[in-house]
């Protein structure tokens, strides 16, 4: 086990790269507890992951004419994501550069100007300072407005719908930022020529540090035959049984499974096979889904996508997990997409997107968001046990000895399952290998920022 | 109108009788909630219930119509019959991590309105509600909102079915840790 210094802490005036190589151990599979629950770990996640890393804005759906915005957060920041009228997107720091105040206190709109309640300071759609209630005899028209505009996100980028900012402006493109993720992420975005939209968005909180969730989106199959065997016992057991069969068998309906891991942090999890064409699994994933939702993920989606994805990922991938690094998830083919917002090193709060195929049917679209809502909404019989777990999660790393433990991501070590399909890191669909991945990237961003 | 006269038709005042034995049916459901009946529960829901709890979202003053968003966008809730047995299903199940311990709950349900629609024995029915959960050591959740149900007369132990609950949170962001009770 390696050692850790915890005395230390906030005496030193900050963590050293010495202090911070001890809080992950990739090659053993260990991370420090304390990286859940420290205040100082925390603000230099701010800094130097939330303050670089490629972050979802938004979907180019929700914002397709010119003055539409919604409201985003990178990391504790909020931002305003706005259309242009030249069709562009611009991501501004939700902050009026006067005295700070939030100036946008809509979730999303259509505006052609953002006015400031405190002191009435203006903005346009481009976050220029427009207008200054007495500029001429309380600033003499001495302030220079045009240094005054809204911060604007110095990166704005786009993959298949999915608009992404970054304050780095030395930043990798986009793409190079996801490598071989986009050959998974490609199964939920690119199933056809119409893409997809969103069409709901569901917010709740988990009192629980958020990389659990993020790292259990990219790793954690696992959990799921213990943490959701009521949800799955009341839905697939007949009426009449009342001894669940072992955890273990849950997961049985689909043969073969495997997990894609990325150095860069990414991670996914899916089922193989199963016999019904894009289903393997999907009988866990179509939980409490209406039955014309479950055709068409079944039949239609398939058909349509065997010549965008090739056989393999149209026909054979079926439930499947992942996260984006650091904080973007999605479940297809539940087909929500996550963010998980961190809220101090204690809180989180989620941003439930439901994504649909935009060419589907409309019953097909509301049978979607239904299902997506009855299993993984903050009522959902999966997510509320998940969203539980979390906060007992966190409750077990706040204790001076429990912060100064060792947790476990061993599962798989050093085991590797190729497939001639299947780009990135490749082992068996119950494994940590991209959790491992997820710290060892969390890692090293917090030390590429070292000094 | 004259000034001041009251907007009597703005008020939903029915018979007491039946003001009286409205109140008394949402007041024996919460009981049924709050002692863990949910099968007895069930059935007071008609076969066609239609369970649905809208997201709520912060909207400009133009927009403010647009502050309760409709079915299409989902919900926290959103379930027929079937899939509120399934709910109740899982909670008989030991291993229902959220409700393990079991939750101490309280349905308060208050600003009860009555009105009678064109069906014979079919009533809308607007309250409020304040639930109180207890869980574990410390965790206490409040959830505070207002409720439109269909009732029809029916001939079971409670005079009633509900026929349709919209439950309206007033959380833009839900801030408990998850929810795990019928509301």
């Amino acid at each position: 086990m390696a050692s850790e210094t915890i005395g230390g802490e906030g005496a030193r005036g900050g963590l050293g790269a010495a202090e911070l190589r001890t809080l992950v151990d990739v090659e053993e599979g260990t991370m420090a507890a304390r990286i859940y629950s420290d205040p100082q770990i925390y603000e230099l996640e701010m800094e130097r992951i939330f303050g670089r890393a490629w972050l979802f804005l938004a979907h180019e759906s929700q914002i397709p004419n010119y003055g539409d915005f919604v409201v985003a957060y990178m990391g504790e920041d909020p931002v305003m994501v706005i259309r242009q009228r030249d069709g562009s997107v611009l991501a501004l720091l939700n902050q009026c550069r006067h005295h700070g105040n939030l100036l946008c206190r809509a979730d999303a709109g259509n505006a052609r100007s953002f006015r400031c309640s405190y002191h009435g300071w203006c903005y346009d759609a481009a976050g220029r300072l427009v207008q200054v209630p007495h500029e001429k005899d309380g600033y003499l028209e001495e302030l220079e407005k045009e240094k005054w505009g809204l911060v604007r996100v110095p990166r704005v980028e786009r993959y298949k719908g999915l608009l992404f900012g970054s304050w780095d402006v030395n930043a990798p493109s986009l793409t190079d930022y996801l490598g071989d993720a986009t050959y998974y992420l490609d199964a939920f975005f690119d199933r056809t020529e119409a893409g997809t939209e969103v069409v709901a968005l569901q917010r709740w909180t988990v009192h629980a540090n958020w990389k659990w969730q993020a790292e259990q989106h990219a790793s954690d199959m696992y959990h799921a035959s213990n943490s959701h065997v009521s949800a799955m016992m009341a839905s697939f057991m007949p009426e009449d049984a009342t001894t669940p069969p072992p955890y273990e068998r849950f997961l049985d309906f689909a043969p073969d499974g495997y997990q894609y891991a990325s150095p860069l942090g990414h991670g996914a999890g899916f089922f193989v096979g199963g016999g019904t064409p894009g289903g393997a699994g999907g009988g866990g994933g179509g939980m409490m889904q209406p039955e014309v939702t479950r055709e068409y993920v079944q039949r239609t989606s398939p058909d349509k996508a065997r010549t965008r994805l090739g056989e393999f990922r149209a026909d054979q991938v079926g439930l499947m997990h992942m996260t984006v690094f650091p904080n973007l998830s999605f479940v297809r083919p539940v087909n929500y997409m996550r963010l998980w917002h961190p809220r101090g090193p204690n809180e989180t709060e989620v941003w439930n997107f439901v994504v649909v195929d935009r060419d589907a049917p409309q019953d097909v679209k509301d049978g979607w968001v239904r299902g997506a809502t009855r299993t993984f909404s903050s009522a959902g019989i999966l997510e509320q046990d998940d969203v539980d777990n979390m906060a007992m999660c966190q409750r077990g790393v706040r204790g001076f000895m429990s912060r100064k433990t060792r947790l476990n991501v061993q599962m798989g070590r050093g085991h590797r399952k190729p497939h001639p399909e299947l780009p990135g890191v490749v082992s068996n669909v119950f494994s940590e290998e991209a959790a491992r991945r997820f710290y060892g990237r969390w890692q090293e961003m917090l030390l590429e920022g070292q000094a | 109108m004259s000034e001041g006269a009251p907007a009597r038709s703005a008020v939903r005042a029915v018979a007491p009788e039946l003001q009286q034995e409205i109140e008394g049916f949402l007041y024996a459901e919460a009981e049924l909630l709050d002692e863990r009946r949910f099968e007895e529960w069930l059935k007071l829901l008609a076969d066609d219930i239609h369970y649905f709890m809208p997201v709520r979202t912060n909207r400009l003053p133009k927009d403010q119509h647009l502050e309760t968003r409709p079915v299409q966008e989902g919900g926290h809730f959103d379930d027929d019959k079937a899939t509120l047995r399934i709910r109740v299903r899982k909670l008989g199940i030991e291993q229902s991590w959220s409700e393990y311990p079991a939750s101490r709950t309280r349905h308060m349900v208050t600003n009860v309105r009555v009105r009678q629609t064109e069906r014979d024995g079919e009533y809308e029915v607007r309250s409020y509600f304040h639930f109180y959960r207890s869980r574990h050591e410390r965790q206490v959740d409040h959830l505070i909102g207002g409720r439109e149900d269909l009732l029809r007369r029916t001939n079971n132990a409670y005079g009633f079915e509900i026929a349709r609950r919209t439950i309206h949170l007033d959380q833009a962001l839900i801030l408990t840790a998850g929810i795990t009770n019928f509301l």
